[in-house]
């Protein structure tokens, strides 16, 4: 079974079957002709950098997004984390362990911890053994180990290089860009810029994206249409959806994934979403939409809810990978939705849920709420890879899926 | 032969609507002929061709499994490797007629069987793959187990067993049942012997004296349906033309009509039509197929499997499911496209886990047969084409002319290190090689061909320039000048040598030995009801299944004329012997 959940659940319980298309024999005496009228558009020279389609009211190119990263800026001597790396869970509870109790899950210092147990000692750590991922604030931990340097990746999500806030952000500490660009909105990597988990081959990120290889799940298509000029064209519209389940990845003998190959979308309503958008010099910019995208990573499907989403992706590089970036405001329930999921991942990703919890309270920067005026998302920046691809509508819708329910939504406890 | 080239735009590839008014004109004459021909041809009775000794042919591999799925049904998986057959003639048909086991052939084969046997039996399919069941599981039933061998044994041997035969099997059931306890052991055992038998490895033609001709012989009515029924399904006769055979059906011109009109209606047709054209251009080379991973990524395991399938079905589409012109073949932009053959063409699919039927547009590049990966890809290097090898592919299968092998002195190191002398295109580099005058007399054979696939790399992906330079297409076949691909098409589906081809192909095919001079006057003669019936594929395999010269039987060479099944085993024998 290649199939994926198309909500946040787990596989198994919404895991469906698809009937697999018979790519057996031709029944030639049966079967019906199923031409397309229309026939097939070969590309263009220039096309085949991406994938591209229907010819009406212009070019189509289509993309499947392979890679998918937080934007972290790390330097050379990592001055953006004087403090050194984020404590995580495992280490916290590590420290607060008596020497007695080290010595007896040790055996006297001779052996690691079990990791299942300590995997399970250093999360249920809070009060009365609480879960401290989906109790937070049952333990007060030290604060977060977070960016305080004044460079990142990202954009000015505000168009306010003061950090003051507007009425769609709360007062913020902005970054530059590594060109030297002001104002911009980067809140998420203020956040997970100094834990392992995220930086440069950090497991949380690696692994992530080599699940998504190998099962497919949680891609990202992107389609571009109505490109007169792959070049520079003041008008594009630029359509994201989730790919259907029941298409996979194909890959090179170095399990890279290949490029053209052709994806159904699925067309479940809640994902994706539709933007306008302008290619200069080879660069499409998106206009800013609120969107639900598809993600899979860590043995979690997750759809990531964003607002004020906006893209930048060259369309017109001849090179097999493309890579871009796409940065919004990431919404906060969603985002610890995300952290909690990963609990797993406490020991060999390193952070603590706690300290990150108190921290995006902290540092949510994006859409404050009316009423009590507390920001509700994260501004963020994420590096995408893309490689050519056809997209194919038509999939049938995979089913309903529930309103995302989250620790957030319902805990009423903590405060910023 | 309309040697009017047609307009082009820069590209190469043909301007709408530039073909149409030629396309209209060539369409009524093509019409007026056929109906010429058709008068001409039916007029005309089959001119006799020269009869030879009965063959002795060993199942193809895929004639076992289609046999074992027919008979059993498509649930018994058959697993396992079989020895290969050395290609004769053009055909690995005409090689299967010298064909031999080997000692370890025949015990993978006994595995085979084993396997085989232990399926049918087995719990989950007795009930209704055997044709009764013991009162006692454990104890023999020599009626039950004469049922079962007396049935299987009859679709197996593709004749009924004689009481000898099945007497011997019963008994060696009855023994195994005795021995362990088990009916269905016993029966398992005797299924197993009969898969090993030569009887069921070997299709062996029997003879008898004919009584319309005294003093010569004609293959028997179940040897002619085991003729027909590899030719046309490339599978062992069913139990309805068994019995025409039994009941002297097949003996008269129109039970053998009556059958065989019945067989070309049948789906498993398409099992016939793949198997002679998987021969005929040789796609058993895609078992050893391997392009470079660095060079052509896209080029997998799945790309080459689906680029033999497409190939199939692009021949299976356009000659049994449309119906339509042979010659037409090399011209269709009609084809069937994959997921990962959708990466190669560089188009989207409708189903990337199935097949879409396309139509690709006039302006195209991949146009026709060649053009296939299947074609294109088989016959190229593992890391760039080869119009050279594609070219001698086009004259030797598809033409069915002999290209000679180069000699062995030969000096590659002109084309080898071309790069030296700052040449970018094959055509330069050949150009180079072709300064040898051991080489240029071949090459100008088949270089002018391959050339114009140059477009096409070494995994048929669609390219204009190679190292910085535009690729040239023009060349010529014949005598007939093109300007790429698609002109290649186009001369090739007017060249009289690749309608001959098909029909020399088929007959050799059907009847496992390659066409020899005495058979020109036949082949011209289904040449000529192929061209009347419009070059439909359909009426070819009629016309040679119903033909005398499908079944004309002479007295083995180096024995009497026996009145004997074995008369094809011992002619088989001595020609071994001689060879």
């Amino acid at each position: 079974m290649n199939d994926e959940p198309t909500h946040d659940g787990s596989a198994n319980e919404l895991a469906h079957s698809r009937t697999p298309t018979p790519r057996n024999r031709m029944n030639f005496s049966a079967r019906s002709t199923l031409l397309r009228p229309a026939g097939l558009a070969l590309c263009g020279a220039a096309a085949l950098l991406a994938g591209c389609g229907k010819s009406d009211g212009g070019q189509t190119l289509g993309f499947a997004v392979i890679g998918w990263r937080t934007a972290v800026y790390e330097t050379p001597y990592m001055d953006e984390c004087p403090e050194g790396l984020a404590q995580g869970n495992d280490e916290l509870w590590w420290k607060s362990v008596p020497p007695e109790q080290r010595a007896k899950l040790t055996r006297d210092g001779t052996i690691e911890p079990v990791t299942g147990e300590r995997r399970a000692m250093s999360v249920l750590r809070g009060e009365n053994g609480a879960d401290v991922c989906w109790h937070p604030t049952s333990v007060k931990d030290p604060p977060l180990r977070i960016v305080e340097g004044d460079t990142s990746y990202g954009v000015d999500l505000d168009g306010d290089a003061t950090g003051q806030g507007t009425p769609m952000s709360c007062p913020h500490v902005n970054f530059k860009s590594p060109d030297g660009k002001p104002g911009i909105d980067n809140q998420l990597y203020r956040i997970l810029g100094c834990t392992y988990g995220w930086r440069h081959h950090g497991y949380i990120e690696d692994n992530a994206n080599g699940e998504r290889r190998d099962t497919s799940h949680g891609i990202v298509l992107i389609e571009v249409s109505g490109v007169d000029d792959p070049v520079n064209d003041d008008n594009v519209q630029v359509a994201f959806y989730k790919k259907a389940s029941g298409d996979t990845l194909p890959k090179d003998s170095k399990a890279d994934i290949l490029p053209h190959a052709t994806y159904r979308t699925d067309e479940t309503p809640r994902y994706g979403g539709k933007a306008k958008g302008r290619i200069v010099a080879g660069v499409l910019e998106t206009d800013p939409i609120d969107v639900t995208l598809p993600f899979y990573g860590n043995l979690t499907h997750l759809p990531l809810v964003m607002k004020g989403m906006r893209m930048q992706l060259p369309v017109n590089k001849p090179e097999r990978f493309t890579e871009g970036m796409i940065a919004g405001y990431q919404d906060l329930a969603n985002f610890w939705d995300y952290i909690q999921r990963y609990e797993y991942l406490l020991v060999t990703g390193q952070f603590s849920c706690p300290g990150i919890y108190v921290a995006m309270q902290e540092l949510a920067d994006g859409y404050p709420d009316p009423a009590t005026g507390k920001c509700t998302a994260l501004s963020a920046a994420f590096n995408i890879r893309v490689v050519p691809a056809f997209i194919e509508h038509g999939a049938e819708p995979s089913g309903v899926v529930k309103p995302l329910q989250t620790q957030l939504a319902s805990n009423t406890e903590v405060r910023r | 032969m309309n040697l009017r080239r047609r307009a082009t735009n820069p590209s190469g590839a043909a301007g709408p609507g530039t073909r149409r008014p030629l396309a209209r004109l060539a369409g009524v004459a093509l019409a007026v002929g056929t109906a010429l021909a058709t008068l001409a041809a039916c007029s005309k009775v089959e001119p006799a061709s020269p009869a030879q000794p009965p063959t002795l042919r060993r199942l193809t591999e895929q004639q076992y499994r289609n046999t074992i799925r027919d008979v059993f049904g498509p649930g018994i998986v058959v697993v396992g490797r079989f020895d290969p057959i050395s290609r004769e003639g053009g055909l690995l048909a005409v090689g299967a007629a010298a064909a031999a086991i080997t000692p370890s052939g025949f015990e993978r084969l006994g595995k085979i069987a084993e396997s085989v046997a232990g399926q049918v039996v087995a719990t989950q399919n007795r009930d209704y793959l055997l044709p009764c069941q013991p009162a006692d599981a454990t104890q023999a039933d020599a009626a039950c187990a004469r049922r079962i061998f007396g049935d299987v044994g009859r679709l197996l041997y593709r004749r009924p067993l004689n009481d000898a035969e099945l007497g011997r099997f019963v008994a060696l059931g009855d023994k195994v049942t005795a021995t362990l306890g088990d009916f269905h052991e016993g029966i398992a055992f005797g299924l197993a012997a009969m898969l090993q038998s030569p009887d069921f490895l070997f299709v062996a033609d029997t003879t008898e004296p004919d009584p319309a001709n005294p003093g010569k012989l004609r293959l028997t009515a179940l040897s002619r349906a085991s003729r027909l029924s590899f030719f046309l399904w490339n599978s062992a006769p069913d139990d309805a033309l068994l019995a025409a055979a039994e009941k002297g059906e097949l003996d008269t011109p129109e039970g053998l009509a009556k059958q065989t009109k019945r067989l070309l209606e049948s789906p498993r047709l398409e099992d016939g039509v793949r198997a002679l054209f998987a021969d005929m251009l040789s796609l058993e080379m895609f078992d050893t197929l391997q392009k470079d991973a660095q060079i052509y990524p896209k080029f997998g395991l799945e790309v080459a499997d689906d680029a033999r399938e497409q190939l199939l079905r692009t021949i299976v589409g356009h000659l049994l499911v449309k119906n339509e012109d042979y010659r037409q073949l090399f011209t269709t932009r009609r084809t069937y496209v994959s997921g990962p053959l959708g990466m190669i063409y560089q188009v989207p699919v409708d189903d990337p886990n199935g097949w879409t039927e396309v139509e690709l547009p006039k302006a195209s590049p991949y146009q026709g047969l060649l053009t296939l990966p299947g074609f294109a890809s088989l016959h190229s290097h593992a890391g760039r084409s080869s119009p050279t090898v594609r070219g001698r592919a086009v004259r030797e299968l598809l033409m069915c002319q002999r290209v000679p092998d180069p000699p062995s002195n030969v000096d590659f190191a002109q084309f080898n290190h071309a790069s030296q002398q700052k040449v970018s295109t094959a055509r330069e580099r050949l150009t180079i090689h072709n300064t040898e005058k051991t080489c240029a007399s071949c090459h100008a054979l088949v270089d002018p061909i391959g050339l114009a696939l140059e477009q096409f790399d070494g995994a048929s992906q669609f390219r204009t320039i190679e190292n910085d330079t535009r690729i040239d297409t023009a060349g010529e076949l014949d005598g007939v000048k093109f300007e790429d691909a698609a002109g290649l098409g186009e001369a090739l589906s007017k060249s009289p040598a690749v309608t001959n081809c098909i029909v020399n192909r088929s007959l050799a095919y059907a009847r496992g030995r390659a066409a020899g001079k005495g058979d020109n006057e036949v082949l011209a003669w289904l040449h000529e009801r192929f061209a009347a019936d419009g070059y439909r594929l359909r009426g070819l395999l009629e016309s040679i299944a119903t033909s005398d010269a499908f079944y004309a039987v002479a007295p083995p060479k180096a024995a009497p004329a026996p009145a004997s099944r074995t008369a094809g085993l011992e002619a088989a024998s001595n020609r071994e012997t001689r060879s």
